[in-house]
Order: structure tokens, then C-alpha cells, then sequence
């Protein structure tokens, strides 16, 4: 059920270059939300933006969520500057949520903005001590906040190589599926066009399965504008609605789509 | 509450939320207690359902949206299926906005919800729409086309029939006019307005069908200024609406010249919006010792 919540804000946090991460106390949506669903955040009551700011959920649980943000603009400008105490208006849970990852070998790659969701679907997988390995691509170090673990099979990669592997998500991504059955394998990814279009296109030339947690501009979140949309591959014949069977809804049919299932992930 | 009687029916509030804005009624429902909006216009409904316009759909502007959606639509089959059975429950007045490419689309739409016996009290007919027939120009553009559309769909329905002006236009007025002889009971102002957009690092534009339409509080000083051109030369109700965000908004536009208003673009970042308002202007009324809103219809003054 979706909710239009007033949260608390509890604690803001630098975790890495321009990065931060705030809790909420948030004790409805807390209760509700899955790992890779997501919220609408107003970032303030006297926002001139007609849009709220969708952002999936770093973590959830005990009435608070968290929620993790690189400041671009406006609106993330306003949210690392929120202070202790202060309430915030938060639509969600909203979307489709991570599925089927207890069965296989789950690899987990994150980038950019989209760490949030890969992050809470790692802490999902280190609870049920479900076997998986977690990969997060950056520009440079100072983008990361977690230390390069190979031997625990987590890895950093960056664009200069100033931690962890030199090269992109692929290049780990590549050696661990050596010596393994793809079939026994699913790639769970969040991150920048760029970098999701990258992986979608490998795991579909290799028959991987993956699923993409794909980010575009929302002016609703809950399915009445239609302007978030994301082109199938193959036009439709099964899906709920007649009149989405060429273009799927992030917010509402997404924002977790097979691989093979979109034409791309620029949006 | 201030109510305003519109023809037979009465709106418990005289703000109502805008076709495209709000779905089908059903989607804000565990948010926002739907039965206190003055009244939900539905999303436009085609005779046939329609996919719309490939991503990107929406662009964010200054104090607005641009928009491309291209009538996605469940289509009017549908529609009375799975759509008209809960917006028959509902305690608001319903108004049902349909789209259509001729003159026949229209009537066909508006006769299958006829004949499907819903609880809505009307239409609303978005008459920005391509006339296939008379190559592809907007009815909306056209005294005449608008004109022998309100007279076709008069002779169907005994609901409240509005009319949806275009901004986009030589003289709205003219349009209006057109409703009226046409028989209209109202005319509801404004659509959006054509705008665009680029991203200046891909040098592409923003939305894929180049032109949008925009919307938000940008666009309310445009509104205001067609409502009240209209309210110059028609004798029937008019519904305000283009980017209402405030009480201060409403009452604006009913000084302006109109009955009702609707709020659209804010419904998406706030979607109890139109309940919050109606609750303020009763204040606001009941401040100023006034029994309804409506006593304020076109009362501006001039220099």
C-alpha cells in the first residue's frame, strides 16, 4: 500500500565525495518497504520543483530507512542540509522489489547513485548468508566508501585506478565468471545509463540472467503521469494494462526490469 | 463547505482536479481520502487504447513540467470495465475527459459511456487533438470544427458536456464562442501551452516528440488571462485551471470569471492538494463573510 509519510529526519552523514546518507525515521514505510523498491521525497515544503525526488532505500528496518545520495542539485542540496528533528514528506513504497536471489550466485553491481539499492539487496544477502558477490564501480576513490575485499569478493573498481581494479564493473564482473555455470548465476545492477547499458548488454550476448533497477524522471511515482516510461524489447501481449504492452512504467511496472526485457537503459 | 451548482450538479467543493492529473481515481487512494475532492476528471479516454509517445515523456522546467504523453489510454472498452465500477463508488463527482482523431471517435467514445450507466456527471472533451480528417489541425484551433464537435456530442448526452480550450490559438474567445453555440454547458481553460526543451550537453531535445506541453505555475498568469477573455464573451460557466498551486490562486480565478477550477500539475508532488485548498477557501470564506466562493465570480476590478 502506498503512503504518503511524514518522517523524521535523524542523522546525515558524509560517506564518501559528495555522497551522503540520511536516516529517517520513517516507522510505516519502514515496515512496508522491500529491498529495491523506493520513495518520493518532497525535499522541502517550499519547493518551487512541480517534481518530487525518487530515491530507492539504502536500508530499512526498526521504524527508520535510509537513503544514500550524491548532491547534483537543487533538491539534494536541500536534503544534506536537512537538520536533526526536521519532517519530511515521503511518498513510497513504490515500485517492484529485487527478486530471486537466494536461489542462484548472485553478483551485485552497483555505480554511481545507484549504490542504494544494490547495498540494501547486499545486506538482504549477507543476512540469509546467501552466497554473492558485490561489485561497485566508481571514477575514483574518493567516490568509495567501502574497501576493496577481493578475498571476501568485493570489489572496487575505478576509471584511474586509484582503488581497487583499474577498468570498469566488467572487468571483475568477467573473473569471477570464469570456471562458473552462468546458468547458475543472476547479476542484480543499479547505477548510471551508461554502466547498466554496459551490463545488460553482456549479460544478454553471455545468457545471464540479470535484473536492472533502471532511474529516470518522475513527476508522480505512483502511475498517473505516464512520464517515466521504459521501451520494451518486444512489444507485449500478457501485461496487466492494454495500453502498456510497447512502454513499461518505471514507477509502477518497474523500476526493476529484466535485461532482455528492455530496449535500453537510456531513458 | 463552499459548494457551487453547476448546471444540475452540485459540487461539495469547487476544486476539482484535472484530466491527466489524478488517473483514474483509484491510484491516490491509500493517501488521500478521494471522496472530499470536489470532483476527479479522468484521464482522456480514446475510442481504441493507445501506447502514447516513446520516452523521454517529461521534462522539469522553471515553476513547471513540459509533457508528451500522446493519450496513453486503457481505451474506452476498458475503460467501462475495469475503470467506471470504482469511480462509481466513489463519493465525488466524476467527469469523464475524452480524446479522440474525428468527429465519429468522439461520438462513439462518448455514446459507449453512455450506454455503460455510470454515476459521472459529464464530460470533458480535450479538443487539442489532431483532426485526422481535416489534415491532422488541432479541432481546438477552429471556432467552426469546435463548433460542429460540441453540436454532434450535444445531441448524446444530457450530462454536463465542457468543453477543454487550448491556449495554443489566435483568439480563444472565438473558441469559446464556438462551445457555446455548439451547446456546451461549460468550457474548461487552459490545456497546456507548446513548449520545449534541450539538453545543451547531447544538443537533443528533451522531450522525444520535440514539442511538449507545459504546465505548472508558470503558466498561471496565461491562464488567468484566457479565463477572463472568455469570461468577456460567453454567457455559460467557465472551469479555471493552469498551474494553481495556492488559495490565493483560486480565488484569483474565479475573480477572473470562473466557476470551478481544477488543479493539475501539483497533484503529482502533492496529491491531497485539492482537498487542503478546498479547506483553506472555506476559511478564507468564512473570513470574509462570504457564503461560497462562487460570490466573487468576475468581480475584478480595473484600472
Amino acid at each position: 500500500m502506498i503512503l504518503n509519510e511524514l518522517a523524521i529526519v535523524k542523522s546525515t552523514e558524509r560517506i564518501a565525495f559528495n555522497t551522503f546518507q540520511t536516516f529517517l525515521n520513517s516507522p510505516q514505510i519502514s515496515a512496508s518497504i522491500k529491498s529495491g523498491q523506493f520513495i518520493n521525497i518532497l525535499p522541502t515544503d517550499n519547493w518551487d520543483k512541480m517534481m518530487r525526488r525518487p530515491m530507492s532505500v539504502a536500508s530499512q528496518g526498526g521504524g527508520m530507512i535510509s537513503i544514500i545520495y550524491k548532491v547534483v542539485g537543487e533538491g539534494t542540496e536541500f536534503m544534506k542540509n536537512w537538520s536533526e528533528g526536521e519532517i519530511v514528506d515521503l511518498i513510497g513504497p513504490l515500485g517492484n522489489y529485487w527478486k530471486g536471489y537466494t536461489q542462484k550466485f548472485s553478483i551485485l553491481i552497483g555505480g554511481g547513485v545507484g549504490i542504494a539499492p544494490i547495498l540494501n539487496l547486499y545486506y538482504e544477502l549477507e543476512i540469509s548468508g546467501a552466497d554473492n558477490a558485490l561489485i561497485m564501480g566508481a571514477r575514483n576513490s574518493a567516490d568509495h566508501f567501502m574497501e576493496h575485499q577481493p578475498q571476501n569478493r568485493i570489489y572496487m573498481t575505478t576509471d584511474d585506478g586509484s582503488l581497487g581494479i583499474h577498468g570498469n564493473v566488467l572487468d571483475p564482473l568477467k573473473t569471477i565468471l570464469e570456471n562458473r555455470d552462468i546458468g547458475n548465476v543472476k547479476i542484480f545492477a543499479c547505477g548510471p545509463p551508461a554502466m547498466m547499458e554496459a551490463v545488460r548488454q553482456f549479460s544478454i550476448s553471455k545468457g545471464i540472467e540479470c535484473d536492472l533497477a533502471l532511474e529516470t524522471l518522475m513527476a508522480c511515482g505512483f502511475g498517473i503521469c505516464q512520464g517515466c516510461t521504459v521501451a520494451f524489447e518486444k512489444k507485449k501481449t500478457t501485461t496487466e494494462h492494454s495500453y502498456r504492452n510497447r512502454f513499461g512504467l518505471v514507477c509502477m511496472d518497474g523500476p526493476i526490469f529484466e535485461s532482455k526485457e528492455i530496449k535500453t537503459c537510456h531513458l | 463547505m463552499s459548494s457551487v451548482k453547476f448546471g444540475n450538479v452540485e459540487f461539495a467543493s469547487p476544486i476539482l482536479v484535472a484530466s491527466g492529473t489524478y488517473g483514474y481515481g483509484h491510484e491516490t487512494a491509500s493517501m488521500v481520502d478521494v471522496n472530499k475532492i470536489g470532483g476527479i476528471v479522468t484521464k482522456s479516454v480514446t475510442r481504441h487504447p493507445r501506447e502514447g509517445n516513446p520516452p523521454p515523456r517529461i521534462a522539469e522546467t522553471a515553476s513547471g513540467m513540459l509533457n508528451s504523453i500522446g493519450l496513453a489510454n486503457v481505451g474506452v472498452d476498458e475503460y467501462c470495465k475495469t475503470k467506471l465500477p470504482y469511480l462509481n463508488e466513489i463519493d465525488t463527482k466524476i467527469i469523464i475527459n475524452i480524446a479522440g482523431t474525428a468527429i465519429e471517435d468522439y461520438v462513439e467514445t462518448l455514446q459507449i459511456l453512455e450506454a455503460a450507466g455510470g454515476n459521472h456527471v459529464g464530460y470533458e472533451i480535450n479538443i487539442s487533438c489532431p483532426n485526422v480528417k481535416e489534415g491532422g489541425m488541432s479541432f481546438g484551433v477552429s471556432a467552426q470544427m469546435t463548433e460542429s464537435l460540441t453540436t454532434e456530442l450535444r445531441k448524446c448526452t444530457s450530462k454536463l458536456l465542457v468543453m477543454k480550450l487550448s491556449p495554443n490559438v489566435t483568439s480563444i474567445e472565438d473558441i469559446a464562442q464556438g462551445a457555446e453555440n455548439g451547446g456546451a454547458d461549460a468550457v474548461s481553460a487552459i490545456n497546456t501551452l507548446v513548449g520545449m526543451g534541450i539538453d545543451i550537453n547531447t544538443r537533443k531535445v528533451k522531450i522525444h516528440t520535440t514539442f511538449g506541453g507545459l504546465s505548472g505555475p508558470a503558466i498561471k498568469p496565461v491562464a488567468l488571462a484566457n479565463v477572463h477573455k472568455i469570461f468577456k464573451v460567453v454567457n455559460i460557466p467557465i472551469i479555471g485551471l493552469g498551474g494553481i498551486s495556492s488559495t490565493e490562486d483560486v480565488i484569483e480565478f474565479v475573480l477572473a470569471g470562473a466557476d470551478l477550477v481544477q488543479i493539475g500539475t501539483l497533484n503529482y508532488r502533492e496529491p491531497g492538494i485539492a482537498i487542503r485548498l478546498a479547506d483553506e477557501l472555506d476559511q478564507y470564506c468564512q473570513n470574509n463573510k462570504l457564503t461560497s466562493i462562487h460570490d466573487l465570480k468576475g468581480l475584478v476590478e480595473y484600472h
